[in-house]
């Protein structure tokens, strides 16, 4: 059966070297990129043999994590076309497991499996320096090699299975989304930090936190037999090994859920059951909370500003940084920007809405229920941002001490924001882009007020967001309790002007809210 | 006088959903039909419990389930002002009303406009207009292109403010006491965008929880009001990919879902095929035989000549005439008298050429 399989995969390589020539110089032109990458890597890991214990296993843990994690993306991101798909064989009558166990043998055949397998043999030689290395990178080899292969099976499979749709294509765009916003943080620290001084240290520390990982544990593992930890080099072996069975396992499932399904259609836009309005208490703010979480992430015109959010703050690190501010100073920038741009995007939301407001006013919805359902979906993204971010910002900036000042700031700008957002989203709306146009098509007669309300709402956030700036800052001159302060300051005033900004908001929404349809009828 | 006696109490009496409360009332009115007071009793009186116990829509096609029918006879005499019956639509006795063409002026009237103007700029869209609307009617308004019709209906929903003149529905000034008065009105206004990125499921469970509904009552009703439109197999596709009739009724469902006394309703038949329409009209018939009252605009003057009970014809942002269908379109149809009143008939002079057809 195996045998079968493998003399199919080889008749269908064999087959694209009989297309066209154009294909077959790009094949080869692959083939020979992806062998000259191996040589280079299998010279780059023998010579890391000759060199100091921690700072090759630094490099080899890094840059397997990151081949392992391209395995497991490439397919995914792209999408990979799939000579052998499960469901190509579900007339056969064969048994999952044989299925499954002949496909993932076979795709052992191709490119990148060679590739990889040359890494994973070259990399033996680097920790050829005491007999558990060996014994622990040769087996390494081994699960290397299965984890990869079978990662790439899986996610290839995933992609042309669970991903077929255009329901399932957003969620995969959102989650894509949300992986940026988390890491830029990290990415920030990496283009601002200085390499040719700090470059060791930080590899160093990346090395061990990807080295506990299932992408990296096995390639870590003889790194600390050689470095004369035999217990931590066992474990990091049995996380890689289970990592490869916990992929087996679930390529196994993939597999018998494919045999029994048919090719799913991109069902037309059905999109069963009540959504996010399931996840909300039932009350008007619920409601046009979820109604609001629903547009964010249906919404081209609000993918935008999402997408905008996580990469505006880094503009500013480099403007910053080109200016000569210090690396670490720049750290602290990312979170409170990012927090910024968050509760500013909320401030043409009934524009955005159109005419479709007339529901709020025929069914005499309170203005508070408007104003902070509203704020809902920027507070679910932002408060897990300062939550997740400010730690990350602390860690590069290098001194916990500053973590609360962090907090602080970023949690009243982005309250604060908002409480300003749903003012002036009641009292200022200005024309937007219609739904269902183009994000990027620009409004009729937007004019000058459209930019006067976008700044004065910008930097109106900042000069709220002082008292517990300038505590920030006190606490980055003196430390000590000024942090404290901070972060009370800006909580407590966070708080406080949402709260405010809500009633106020809610106020000018129920005294105008024909006013504000008439405006959006205007549009 | 084709359509009322004979066209509405077989309707009447095969869905009447009757509140307890009416249905104490109607022995006394049965024996008691010369007693002045007791139509508008009746009136007052029973949408009150309506509101609170079932929704007015009682649709045909909704299948009623066996066990929440409950015997005439349990609920002979419970206090009208305490509804105990918080299911949807439970069997009620049938009960026998007025012909309300028959004494139209006792009757209460449920929304009343007074004296509104409306300017945009130089143009005077809406001229002083005045319409009372009886309970338990269909009032249709109609009027040529630009006449005042939607401005006049924004403004009687509070969509729109009007410089001067009051909107009064059921007692409620709109503009001063805007709780009360919206909560007893359904709108469907024309060409105004809907949250169409929500599916119709939760287009309807949004409109229903901004009117206060509990979520069981919402989830019941938005299915009966699908079932009652067709739409049962859109609800889980966006508004935005729903044709035009669709977008329509399902808008439609949405002024329904919280049982309001009013429906007010702006071109509600506009690109809806004659199947649905005849639906839509049918559960319109019952709303009001069960004591709802609903205003709509329509250029379909023979649509409106067959369900209306009362007609206002607007022109130029003033009501030209206005009463019941009989009173307003005399001796000739609804349409000979708009077309007499709006006077915007021209022989087609001066367009010969388009008669040598040019090849």
């Amino acid at each position: 059966m195996v045998a079968q399989f493998l003399g199919l995969k080889l008749r269908l390589l064999a087959n694209t070297f009989r297309r066209s020539p154009i294909q077959v110089v790009g094949i080869v032109i692959g083939l020979i990129y992806g062998l000259g990458a191996a040589m280079v890597a299998v010279i780059g890991l023998v010579g890391l043999r000759f060199i100091e214990v921690g700072l090759a296993g630094s490099i080899t843990v890094t840059l397997g994590a990151v081949i392992v994690l391209g395995f497991l993306l490439v397919p995914l991101a792209f999408g990979v076309d799939d000579t052998l798909d499960p469901r190509a064989f579900s007339l056969f009558g064969l048994s999952t497991t044989k299925l499954a166990t002949s496909l993932a043998i076979t795709a052992l055949i191709g490119v990148p499996a060679l590739v990889i397998a040359i890494i994973a043999v070259a990399q033996v030689f680097t920790w050829a320096r005491n007999p558990l290395a060996v014994v622990l990178a040769v087996i390494g080899a081994v699960v290397i090699v299965a984890t990869c292969v079978l990662g790439a099976r899986v996610t290839t499979s995933v992609a042309a299975f669970l991903l077929a749709t255009r329901r399932s294509r957003e969620i995969t765009g959102l989650i894509a989304l949300l992986v940026v916003v988390s890491l830029s943080p990290f990415a920030a620290v990496l283009a601002t930090m200085d390499w040719g001084k700090n470059g060791l240290k930080v590899l160093a520390s990346i090395g061990g936190i990807l080295g506990w990982t299932p992408l990296g544990a096995v390639w870590s593992a003889p790194f600390e037999a050689s470095a004369g930890s035999p217990g931590l080099a066992v474990l990091k072996a049995l996380i890689g090994i289970a990592f490869v069975l916990l992929l087996w396992v679930v390529w196994r499932a993939l597999v018998g859920r494919m045999l029994v399904t048919p090719q799913r259609e991109g069902r037309r836009k059905s999109y069963a059951g009540l959504g996010w309005f399931r996840f909300v208490p039932h009350t008007p703010a619920g409601a046009v909370a979820a109604r609001s979480l629903t547009y964010w992430l249906r919404d081209a015109r609000y993918h935008t500003s999402l997408v905008a959010i996580p990469i505006a703050p880094f503009i500013f690190v480099i403007a910053l940084a080109v200016a000569g501010v210090p690396g670490n100073i720049l750290a602290l920038i990312p979170v409170p920007a990012m927090c910024l741009f968050l509760s500013w995007s909320a401030h043409n939301d009934i524009a955005y809405d159109n005419s479709a407001i007339w529901l709020h006013l025929a069914s005499n919805t309170s203005g508070r229920a408007d104003r902070f359902g509203r704020l809902v979906p920027a507070l679910i993204l932002g408060i897990p941002l300062v939550i997740v971010g400010s730690p990350i910002c602390a860690w590069l900036y290098g001194d916990w001490a500053v973590l609360p000042s962090i907090i602080g700031v970023s949690f009243c700008l982005l309250l604060a924001g908002l409480g300003l957002s749903s003012v002036i989203s009641a009292r200022f709306p200005y024309p937007a882009v219609r739904p269902g146009d183009s994000p990027f098509a620009q409004p009729q007669a937007s004019g000058t007020a459209a930019g006067l309300i976008q700044s004065l709402s910008f930097f109106a956030a900042i000069v709220i967001a002082v008292p517990p700036l300038g505590l920030a800052a006190l606490g980055l001159l003196f430390g000590g309790g000024w942090n404290f302060a901070a972060l009370i300051a800006g909580v407590v005033l966070g708080i406080a002007d949402i709260y405010l900004g809500v009633l106020w908001g809610g106020a000018i929404f129920r005294r105008r809210a024909p006013e504000l349809l008439a405006f959006t009828l205007r549009n | 006088m084709r359509r009322r006696p004979a066209a509405r109490k077989p309707t009447v009496r095969s869905t009447r959903a009757a509140s307890a409360g009416a249905a104490e009332a109607v022995p006394e009115f049965a024996s008691l039909p010369d007693l002045v007071v007791e139509p508008s009793a009746e009136v007052v009186l029973e949408p009150q419990v309506a509101i609170a116990t079932q929704p007015v829509v009682a649709p045909e096609p909704v299948a009623v389930p066996g066990p929440e029918v409950e015997a005439p006879a349990s609920t002979a005499r419970p206090t009208p002002a305490v509804p105990k019956i918080p299911r949807k639509t439970p069997a009620r006795k049938p009960i026998e009303r007025t012909t309300p063409a028959a004494a139209p002026t006792e009757r209460e009237t449920v929304l009343v406009i007074k004296d509104l103007v409306k300017r945009f700029g130089d143009t005077v869209a809406v001229d002083h207009i005045s319409l009372s609307v009886p309970a338990g009617s269909i009032f249709g308004i109609v009027g040529p292109n630009g006449a005042g019709k939607t401005t006049t209906l924004s403004i009687a929903t509070g969509l729109l403010r009007p410089d001067a003149g009051t909107v009064t529905v059921h007692g409620a000034d709109v503009w001063t006491d805007p709780v009360v008065a919206k909560r007893n009105m359904g709108v469907l206004p024309d060409r105004l965008r809907l949250f169409d990125r929500l599916t119709g499921n939760q287009l309807l469970y949004y409109a229903g929880t901004l009117r206060g509904l509990d979520a069981k009552t919402v989830k019941q009703r938005s299915a009966d009001l699908a079932a009652a439109f067709g739409l049962e197999d859109a609800l889980d596709r966006l508004v935005a990919d729903y044709s035009a009739g669709m977008t329509k009724k399902v808008a439609l469902a949405c002024a329904m879902i919280h049982s309001p006394r009013v429906l007010i309703l702006d071109e509600p038949f506009e690109s809806v095929d004659p199947v649905s329409a005849a639906n839509v009209t049918e559960i319109l018939q019952k709303y009001v035989a069960a004591g709802g009252t609903v205003v709509l605009s329509s250029h379909s003057m023979d649509l409106i000549q067959r369900i209306c009970d009362f007609v206002a014809i607007v022109v130029s942002g003033s009501v030209l005439a206005s009463g019941t269908m009989d009173d307003v379109r005399g001796v000739g149809s609804l349409e000979e008298k708009f077309v007499e009143l709006a006077g915007g008939r021209k022989t087609a002079e001066g367009m010969e050429w388009l008669h040598s057809f040019s090849d």
